[in-house]
Formats: C-alpha cells, structure tokens, sequence
C-alpha cells in the first residue's frame, strides 16, 4: 500500500473554512469484476461482468448524477461504476438517491459492477493545483476507463459516456481502445433498439434543460438547511414528522403523524395541522418533514362535514371542529418521491406550431399529489392516456413539480390500463419470471417427470407408508400448501397429530434468483380478476402442491396428544416426505363426518369391502381432528380469541366470492378445524423458533387496538341499546357476542367490522428488537404466532421455514452457520414484507373497487333494477350519513344537503325529493325539516339508494349512493335471504365486467392490429384464484378489516 | 444531512484501507540527545513525540515516594498547531489530564518499577498533529521512548483503537472515523503474554459485540507490536555499528 494524502477544503461546524488532510491509501490489487480477467484479481465477492459482451461501459459523474434512470434499464449490461462517480451522487443527490445506487449493485439480475478507481494506484489521479472539480472528476473516470482497458490486456473496448462536449474532444482521440462518446451517441449506436432507453432519455433530458430555463419568482418559501432543521429537531423548535395529505380535502389540509410525541406533548399526540398549500411548501404526500408550530391564535380545527370531493370523513368524532395544533413545513428531510401514474389532459385548443417541445400539467391519479409539469414532445400522442411519471425537482419558484415519463400505460378508462395503474399506484412490481430464473427451478413434464432424490429420501423421515396424510381445500385446489394426518399411538393412550405444510424452502434457496425475486415481491397479489404469484408456476402449482397420490417433500409439526386430555406430550419438527392419500374438498370432508354417502374419487377403483375399510379409517381421522381443533378452539376461547371472522368475513366475501365463486356461504364446522389445525402448528412453530433464536426469530404480533379508537363503536352500540366493554379482547368478543338483535342479524355485522376497523395492524417483526410481553397477539390470544403455513405465496413463511430448519440444526449439534440472518437484516425484511403486504391489501381493495364501478358504468342508474339496492345507516356526519350496501359490499356517504342547499325531503309515501330546508344533526340520529314536513334518520335504520357512478377523467371513478326511499329497499323483504342472490350477483358482476373488457379488447384488435405488448402479456400471466380456504379466510380477512374511511389508521386483520 | 459512509459496501474505508488494515507506522528512537530517552513516532497522520527521563529522585514532594516502587509521572499535551484549527490549549485542559492519567496506569502496569523503589520516571508526551488515535499513538511513541531509556519492562505495550461500524470492527480509526458516530474503544496490550494494561471505553455498545471489538483490538495491537520491534531492532543494529566503530 502507498500512503498518499489529499488536501480539502471543508467548512467548519462554525461556517469558517477549514483545511483538513486526510490520508489516502492506494493498492495495487484492487477487483475489477470481470470475468476477462487474466491477472488473478479477486472477484469472488459480488457479481462479475460476462466476458461475452462487445464492449464495457463507464458513464461520466454528471451522467451518473443525471442519468442514472437510464442506466438501470436493465438491457444495458457491463456496466463500470467508478467511485468517483458514486461519491459525486451521494453528494449532489443525497443519501437516496445513492441508495438507489448501490441496490443497483447488488441486484443480481442486473449487469453493473462498482470499480473503486480511487483506491487503485495506477488509475488513481490526485487532484491538480487550480483544476476544477469538474475536470477533476472526468480526468479519473477516464483513468478508470484506460485502467480497464489495459488491466484487461485490451481484451475489451471500454466506452466512457459523457454529457460533457469538451471532454469528448479532449479525450476522444488519446487512447485507441478508449473510446469517450456522448450518451445520445451511445445509446443510438450500441442500442439502437431499445426504445425504453431512448425514450427516458430524452425525456429526461427535457426535463433538464427545463430546470435550466426557469424563471425566478418566489412562489414558496426556502427551506431552511438541513443543519438548521436537525438542530431545531432537537431543541424542539421543529417537529419531525411524515405529511399525511388528506384524501378528501387534498388542497386544503394534511397533517403530520410524528414519531414519539405522544408521550411528551398531549397537545400534539393527535399530529399536527398544516393546512393550505403555502404552508405545506411543496412538500408531498408521504415526505418526511420539519414543520414549526404557528402561535395559537391561528390554529385551526380539521372539517367534519361530507364533501363531495370524494365522501367519507377520516376520525370525524364529535367536536372535531375543536382547534389543534397547526403548523408550516420549514424543511423536507426526506422526500419520499415514488413513481406516479397521470392522465395528460385532452388539449383544449389549435395545436401550438414550432415548437417542438411542450409543457404539459398531467394530473396524478392519486388525489393527494399535486399536479406534475411535464415536458414532452409527445403531447399530443399522449393524450387521455395514463403515464408514469417521475418528479425531478420542485423549486421554490415554481407553483407544481417538474417531472418526466418513464412509460406509458394505456389509454385511460381501458381495464388493462387501469389495473396496471392499480398496481403502480400500490408500488407492485410484477414483471414476468425471467429466464434466468425459470432456468433454476427443477423440471417437471412428461419426457422427463421430476423425481424424489434418494439423497433426500435418507435425509428426511419418511411417513409414505406409515402415515395416512390427506388434504382439505376447495375443489379444483391447484396449491394446496398444507396437509393433515392424525392417527393412534401406544395402543390408543396417545394421538399423533401431523400439519405438514410444502417444502419451498428446499427449491428457492437462499440468495438465488428465485428467492430475491419472491423476496421482492413478498407475496402472491390477488388482484379482483387474477392474480400474480411470487412464485413460478412449476413450484406453486406442482412440485411444492401436496397433491394426492404424489410424493412431496414436506416440513411437518408433530403433536403427541394425551387422547384423553389431549394436552401436549412431545412435538416434533422435521422435514419429511409424504404421500397424501385423499385431495378432499370441504363439502366432501363435511358429508363424511356427518355420515352422509359420499363419492370419493379416490376410493372409485376399489372393491365395496375395501372401500368401506378405507373409508371408515379415514372418516376416523376425521372425526379425531374434529375433536382435537374443538378443543384447541375452545382454548384459545377463554383466553380471549376474537371472533370478529365469524360474521363479518362472511359478509365481506361477497367481495372476495367475485374470485372464487366457490366458498359456499355457510361456513362448515370442517373449515374452522383445518384452520385451528393451522393456527396452531403456526404458533409451536412461533415458539420453536423463538426459543432457539431469542433474537432473531421471525414472528407476527398484533398490538392491542388504542381505546379511542373504539369510541365510536360504543356511542354506536348504545344506540341500540347494547353496551360494549373494550377493556381487553376478551370482555370484548363476549360483548359482541351479545350485541345480537334478533330482528336484524346486520346490527352485529356492521358491529363487528367497526370493532375491526379500530384494531390496529397485525404485523410481522424480529423478536431481537421488541420486548417479550410486545410478542401477544390480540386477534388469536396467543402469546406467540408466526405464518408457517403457506409458503407457496407469502415471503415471510419461507423465512420462518428456513429459521426452523435452522433451529432443528441447532438441535442436532451442527451449526446452522449463516443461515440466520441477524437482528437487523431480519428486521429490514420484515418491514418491506409488511410495507408490500399493506399494498397488497390497497391493491386488493382499489381493484374490487374498480370493478364495482365498471359495473355500475354502463348502467342506467334510472331504469336498471339493479341499480338500486338496501342500504343500513351506520354513522351520522352534519349533512348526511355513512351507509352500508350489504348487497354489493359497498359502504359510501348519502347525502341530506346537496350543493344547493336543499335537503332530502321523504314524501308520504317515503319517496325522496329535494326541497329547500334545514338539517339538523344529533349524537344517533339526523333530521331534516322542509315543506313537507320532517324526517329522521337514526343509525341502523334501513333505506333504499340508488348506485351510480361518477366519472373523474384523471382519478379513480367513484360509486355515488343517493337516497331514494326512506326505508327498506322492497326486495330486501323477499322471503329468500338475500346472501345466496349476492354471491351469485357479485360474481357474475366480475365475469360480467371482464367479459365486456374482453370484447372491447378484441374490437380494438380487429381495428388496429398494433395493440401494446404489455396488456398481451398480462392476460396470458393472470391465472384464476383457487386458494384453500384457509388462505381464503385470511386473505378475506386481511381484506374485510379495511374500512374506506380509515387508511390513515389502517385496519387490523386478525391474522 | 446524510453522514459519512464508513465503510463501502465493497468493503473499504474512507481513507481507502480494508477494516483490519492499520495506517502505516513510522517511528525513530533517539531524537534527542539530552533526555534519557525519547522516540518520534507517525501513526498515519498522527505524530507524537514522546521524551523520557529517569529513573532518579523523586522531586518535589518526597511523602509522593513509595518505598517499594517508583512512581511514574506522564504529562501529555497537544500542540498549537496540532489540529485544523489553531487552539491554545493551557496546561489543566480537562482532556489532557484525563489522558496524562490514563498513560500513568498504562505504563504503570508494564514498567518493572519494584525494580527503582523511591525513584521517579518521568514520560512527557506531546502530540504533535492530531488525526485520530492520540491515545495509542502517545502509548506507542512512550514504549520507544522508555526502551531508548533503557527502562526494563515487561513487554512492549501496544495501544490500538478500534470502531464499531456495520457489524464490522474498524483497527486504526482515523480523525473523520473518530467524529462519525463510532463507538470507540482504546486498548493497551502487552502482547505478549496477552495482557491488557488499559481498557477504555466511553460509547454504547451491544454486549454481542464486544468480544469482536476484543479480538480485533488484540489483533490490531499485536501488528503494531511487530512494527515497533522493528524499530527497535533496527535502531539497535545502527547504535551497535556505531560503537563499534
């Protein structure tokens, strides 16, 4: 090693200059991370560059700084990072945008490499007396670039891309094998093809010299520097927090939910105010931000009326109006920019001539984000079309953001379009498995059938023979996950009960393609009319699918039950390999224990001797499991288990039944077993893994709810009369239990989804950072729970696979070595595996939503029967009410003053008009007075509304309920429930809908033959849904527990 | 404000070293020839003087005499020109009597000082410029020093200090690594047997790590060790050529 020093001009804590000398140490062995190389540099650690590639690429610093989008495309491949180039980037663009970077260097899949150029002693360059930084820089990237060169034994041309013309000139023709081109040149000759590149890079470009061509008149105020913010962070002049925009009053009002300042200011504990876009200084939804407390005399109270703008009101209790703190932001500290989908308005007007570029305001989808300013030469091309867009800048002078697209969707209102912006809105990423990754997973097809390894074979415990292992899910079930066995021990004094749930964990290695990939997807994303797996096919459908008469590798848990108290003996953990002998579906299993004559395809071949011998064993098994998840239920009972599953995911599932249309509406006891049966090995696995790894253990906690929360469901049980006690899960699923009216069964469903919608969210954590009575989850009254048991399609069960096979390790004597990952990691992960799972959840929801109004859209609200429909008051807002559409699952706002100021009037016959009027509200009940007399609308009372849509051109469309009768929709007082007639309504209104699309699509075929590639794409990767049930269950719950009007408290689910 | 990145993902520091690599040392014994002893040592940027004299007499007060041992007197002071900034530093400064005191224990533990009972020895160390790791940078200059003074000792005593950053102990930690939020840990080691005359510590870390620190201060110490024997040698070889001459 060379020591060498470096001179730098810093600026003190004091704002003097400050000459500081650093030392700086050179090598002469530094990687360089091809795979050409001949002088034995060692590569081992991290990717290496193919040697197959016609060139190696180094960009420039300013290319790196302002172009780094274009080169993550992930076609351009060999590319050479300098250092020089990445320390510029942290400096100019801040801590993410440099994270950004080095993701990109550690993404596997895509071709990059960093070259410390700085620490290498031949490419190192020390800076010259009176050279700029600039020339500084380009003079060691163009060292880095003939280092390669020549470390490569001029086995490579090198190209170094820059934006700078003077260096091109200067260092174009020095070296023969260097070549120093421009990017436009770049792309145009090495990727002439890749239209994605070019179009971002012009587009970016664009929005460059836009930035140069500003006008300087203030619009904002400055932000303060980030010094002065940190030091009033911490004296407390400034309170740090996230901007939260309000969905219904996006212009108006946001608010901050700041960390940990509940316990040291009451005032403050609800967050703080900051309202108007002056004050809100550009900062945008989601942004970490400094804001400074204005002088009481102007604070403000957030509005708890209806607004048209979009309906429900977030926490609007009593006494809302009530001032709380109001603040300004005085600086960003972290932009949280993401990509956003926007409409570019249809041009009013002649199309302007020269010009060859033009700004355009497009507006966001997502009502909280201001207009973006984008400039484009394809306007016009563009219009009416959904775009994603990235935001570049927002300068202090400037009224909106400036932006640039990356691609377009699609044209807007299209159903492809709009689920591709669903998912983009949600932050969901879903490309096509690549090849490299199909390429790890094992074969399976007919020439050459996979087959069990006899190395696995000696490995695993081998139940093919001893056990009889069957599974229970809904017919047509491609990925079953899970399987059961339950038999006799020691002449019938003990029972044996097996889970066993699909290996994953031995085909997705750890760090493989396939495995980053899940990781970064997190989970299988049900979308209304498809799904996108996180897995390949091969894996979630066949070789992990416990299928019946196959053998599978499986990890099981093992239960030694006393058969008499049934309590625990041993457990057993293990990877084993089965052989499931029966693939049941619910309804069969249900008639089997209930002694019904059932067909079971399975025993078809058999003589009728052996059939009643095989059928009545399994019909024992049966009957024990039965016996056994009674029990365990009844267990967790008296601790506490809440039941808020038990209605309200049946009423929810109306939703849900539009994928499935198979759940049969009356729960079978069958379902509750197989559930229990899951619950259960999830939390002894939950306690195995916690025990051998106290601080690294991946769990699932769920957080008592706060009891403010459940203010408005006790003011709104009592008007009914019922009492509710809140005080712990238990006292309330007993309170629930009795809050039953006997003449209306949906007094305790919409119950029920309150008390859900003020849970808090069950999340996923790392036992080394939470203390251990934080571990409870509330929902299951367990002390400890994890997800174990479908790996096929959520992440965080295949960390839990690979920690418990660790932990077997560990029993056995033998190091699990680095197969545990640390505290930290852990932790990071189960961040982002709850960060995707809350999008997947919004996904879910904002799909259903669409469909729901792609249904209702080419309806006549006036004439179709369909359009009008029961509705159930559930909550009193100054003008209007919150509704419940029990048929359709739709819950919205009507309203009792419209614009105008007139007030829905009920005629004699309960027939709503609009008259002039007044509206008065009480604590359970609204009135409105006018000519014709007065009416009263009290929560739970049952109305009529009619269902329209309202149609936004840049946002999501919304369903419009407007009040028609006073009192129950006719129908509803059919004598045949209305469920059954909904489960087959609301799944005919997704095939209705995606019927529609599909015509429409072809239309547009048969009329350009040209469609985008993308949405061909899609509809050849969606797949139906056929989950089991119990993933069903907890998918629907997860689901049911969003309320519309709560995403800033986001709903609990109990899983 | 996003702070400094210690340590990059490809595994270097700021300066350019690996995580184990100590910044080069480069000393000389006998500087000058009126002290007993005394050695110029450069720990990367970092440069001390240190100065021995004794053992003799004790002066001043004598009731500081032991009767078994001799007592061992350090005084550590920084230059006026040693930082980026020029501050005067007058003698009483809360951080150099701190320091003054931790030498003592340091050198207490390894000089052999039942061996001069109602004697003195007196070590003045003096930094010269400061870029991380005055402590060991001072420990290490006051071991030439009293090996140029001829003081019998027990061993070398190595000081080294090392960070804690990403899960990844740092040897060496320079200036900028000092100031950026690292929690540091100093340790004076007697190679040899493996001893540690001074463990020191002021930051907060997770008990998990320490044995790690342990481990990477010890190996730290020992290459500084190998270093100063060196040094030794080497300045032994050209003294005996000179009396030989």
């Amino acid at each position: 090693m060379i020591k060498t020093e470096r001179v730098l001009h810093l600026k003190s804590c004091r704002g003097r200059k400050v000459r500081v000398v650093r030392e700086h140490y050179l090598r002469e062995r530094v990687p360089c991370y091809s795979a050409l190389c001949a002088a034995g540099c060692d590569n081992r650690d991290g990717k290496v560059l193919p040697g197959d590639l016609t060139h190696y690429v180094v960009p420039d610093v300013g290319v790196v700084v302002d172009y780094l989008e274009v080169l993550e495309v992930r076609e351009l491949q060999g590319i050479v990072f300098t250092q020089t180039a990445c320390q510029a980037l942290q400096h100019a663009k801040g801590r993410r945008q440099y994270n950004r970077l080095r993701n990109l260097l550690k993404d596997p899949r895509h071709d990059c490499v960093l070259f410390t150029n700085e620490f290498q002693e031949y490419s190192y360059c020390p800076r010259e007396k009176g050279e700029s930084q600039d020339q500084w820089q380009t003079r060691c990237v163009y060292s880095a670039a003939v280092w390669y060169y020549n470390h490569l034994a001029g086995m490579k041309d090198v190209v170094m891309i820059t934006e700078d013309r003077e260096a091109v000139a200067q260092y174009g023709s020095l070296n023969s094998g260097v070549y120093v081109i421009s990017v436009r040149d770049f792309l145009l000759n090495f990727w002439p093809e890749l239209q994605a590149a070019h179009e971002l890079y012009s587009s970016v470009s664009l929005a460059l010299q836009e930035k140069e061509s500003e006008v300087s008149e203030r619009e904002y105020a400055e932000h303060l520097p980030a010094e002065v913010l940190e030091a009033g962070i911490k004296s407390g002049r400034y309170i740090q927090g996230t901007l939260n925009i309000s969905k219904h009053r996006a212009h108006s009002e946001a608010s901050i939910t700041a960390e940990g300042l509940s316990n040291k200011n009451s005032d403050l504990s609800w967050g703080v105010l900051v309202s108007g876009a002056k004050n809100r200084n550009r900062a945008v939804h989601g942004d970490v931000v400094a804001v400074e407390l204005l002088p009481r005399s102007e604070w403000r109270g957030k509005d708890t009326a209806l607004t048209e703008g979009r309906g429900e009101e977030a926490g609007g209790e009593d006494g809302g109006r009530k001032p709380m703190p109001t603040g300004r932001v005085v600086g960003v500290l972290q932009r949280n920019w993401r990509d956003y989908v926007v409409t570019f308005p249809p041009r009013e007007g002649p199309p302007p001539q020269s010009r060859n570029s033009q700004r355009i305001l497009a507006v966001p989808w997502d009502h909280r984000i201001p207009k973006i300013r984008i400039s484009t030469q394809q306007a016009d091309a563009l219009q009416d079309h959904r775009v994603v867009v990235r935001i570049d800048s927002w300068e202090s002078t400037s009224l909106y953001p400036n932006g640039h697209s990356v691609r377009v969707l699609g044209r807007a209102g299209e159903l492809e379009t709009e689920v591709q912006t669903v998912l983009i809105e949600n932050c969901i990423h879903v490309p096509p498995f690549s090849d490299a990754q199909l390429k790890e997973m094992p074969v399976n097809c007919p020439e050459r059938p996979w087959a069990v390894d006899p190395a696995q074979v000696a490995q695993r415990r081998d139940l093919r023979d001893s056990h009889l292992v069957f599974s229970i899910d809904p017919p047509g079930c491609e990925d079953v996950d899970d399987a059961l066995s339950v038999r006799s021990l020691a002449g019938g004094a003990r029972l044996e009960l097996g889970v066993h749930i699909a290996d994953v964990t031995h085909f997705v290695a750890e760090g493989s393609l396939t495995d980053l990939e899940a990781r970064t997807r997190a989970t299988t994303y049900y979308l209304a009319d498809r799904r996108y797996d996180m897995l390949p096919a091969v894996l979630s459908a066949d070789l992990c699918s416990l299928l019946g008469g196959v053998d599978r590798y499986a990890m099981s848990v093992m239960w030694e039950l006393d058969a008499q108290t049934l309590s625990v003996v041993r457990v057993w953990y293990g990877r084993t390999l089965i052989r499931s002998s029966y693939q049941l579906h619910y309804q069969l299993a249900q008639a089997l224990l209930d002694g019904e004559p059932a067909e079971v395809p399975e025993l078809a071949g058999l003589g009728s001797e052996e059939r009643g011998g095989e059928l009545a064993r399994l019909t024992g098994a049966l009957e024990t499991l039965t016996r056994v998840a009674r029990n365990l239920r009844a267990q967790r009972n008296r601790g506490g288990a809440l039941e808020l599953e038990g209605v309200e995911v049946r009423a929810q599932l109306d939703e849900e039944r539009n994928i499935t249309a198979l759940v049969p509406r009356q729960p079978l006891e069958v379902h509750e077993t197989v559930a229990e049966c899951m619950i259960y090995a999830n939390h002894w696995v939950a306690r195995k893994i916690q025990e051998s790894f106290p601080h690294q253990a991946l769990l699932r906690r769920h957080p008592p709810p706060r009891q403010e929360f459940f203010s408005q469901l006790v003011d709104t049980a009592a008007a009914r009369g019922f009492s509710v006690d809140t005080r712990t899960n238990k006292a309330l699923a007993d309170s629930l239990d009795r809050a039953e009216d006997p003449r209306d069964p949906l007094v305790n469903r919409l119950l029920r989804i309150m008390a859900t919608t003020a849970m808090s969210q069950a999340l996923y954590f790392s036992t080394g950072l939470q203390a251990q009575d934080q571990f409870y989850h509330y929902g299951l009254a367990l002390d400890r729970y994890t997800h174990f048991t479908s790996p096929i399609r959520r992440y965080a069960d295949i960390l839990v696979h690979r920690l418990l096979a660790a932990a077997i390790a560990v029993d056995r004597g033998s190091d699990p070595g680095g197969a545990v990952a640390s505290n930290k990691e852990l932790e990071e992960t189960a961040r982002h595996i709850n960060t995707k799972n809350r999008a997947a959840q919004r996904a879910q929801k904002s799909s259903t939503e669409l469909f729901q109004c792609l249904y209702f859209k080419d309806r006549d609200p006036q004439s179709d029967q369909r359009c009008v429909a029961d509705a159930v008051v559930y909550s009193i807002r100054d003008n209007g009410v919150l509704v419940f559409v029990p048929e359709y699952g739709v819950k919205g706002p009507v309203y009792m003053k419209n614009r105008e100021g007139e007030v829905a009037a009920v005629g004699q016959d309960g027939r709503c008009t609009w008259q002039s009027g007044a509206v008065q509200r009480h604590s359970d009940r609204i009135t409105t007075t006018s000519g014709c007399g007065s009416a009263t609308f009290r929560l739970f009372d049952h109305i009529t509304v009619r269902i329209s849509v309202r149609s936004t051109h840049c946002h999501a469309d919304a369903l419009v309920l407007d009040l028609v009768v006073n009192g129950p929709h006719r129908r509803a007082a059919e004598p045949s429930a209305p469920p059954p007639r909904s489960q087959g309504r609301s799944s005919q209104l997704v095939r209705e809908v995606v019927r529609q699309a599909e015509e429409a699509s072809q239309q547009a075929q048969e009329k350009e033959a040209r469609r985008p590639e993308l949405s061909r794409e899609e509809r050849e990767f969606s797949q139906t849904k056929t989950p089991n049930l119990y993933s069903l269950l907890e998918e629907v719950r997860e689901l049911a527990l969003l309320d519309p009007d709560g995403v800033s408290r986001l709903c609990a689910s109990t899983a | 404000m996003a702070g400094l990145e210690l340590l990059s993902d490809q595994g270097y520091r700021l300066d350019g070293r690996k995580a184990t690599e100590l910044r080069k040392v480069q000393a000389r014994m006998g500087v000058f020839a009126q002290a007993d002893g005394s050695a110029y040592l450069e720990q990367g940027n970092t440069k001390a003087l240190a100065v021995v004299y004794g053992p003799h007499e004790v002066r001043g007060a004598r009731s500081r005499s032991r009767h078994d041992r001799a007592m061992i007197n350090c005084q550590y002071s920084m230059a006026t020109f040693s930082t980026a900034e020029r501050k005067r530093r007058p003698h009483g400064d809360r951080k150099s009597t701190e320091m003054s005191l931790h030498l003592k224990q340091t050198f207490e533990a390894a000089v052999m000082t039942q061996l001069y009972p109602r004697s003195q020895i007196d070590i003045f160390v003096k930094i010269l410029q400061s870029d991380g790791g005055n402590y060991s940078v001072c420990v290490n200059a006051a071991t030439l020093a009293m090996i140029d003074a001829g003081i019998p000792m027990r061993d070398y005593v190595c000081a080294c200090t090392v960070g804690f950053v990403d899960e990844t102990p740092l040897a060496d930690l320079c200036y900028a690594e000092e100031g950026g939020g690292v929690s540091s840990l100093a340790l004076a080691l007697l190679p040899r047997g493996g001893q540690i005359a001074l463990l020191q510590m002021d930051a907060r870390l997770h008990q998990d790590h320490l044995e790690a620190l342990m481990e990477a201060a010890m190996t730290a110490c020992k290459g500084v060790s190998k270093v100063l024997d060196e040094v030794v040698r080497l300045h032994l070889q050209e003294v005996s050529v000179l009396s030989a001459e």
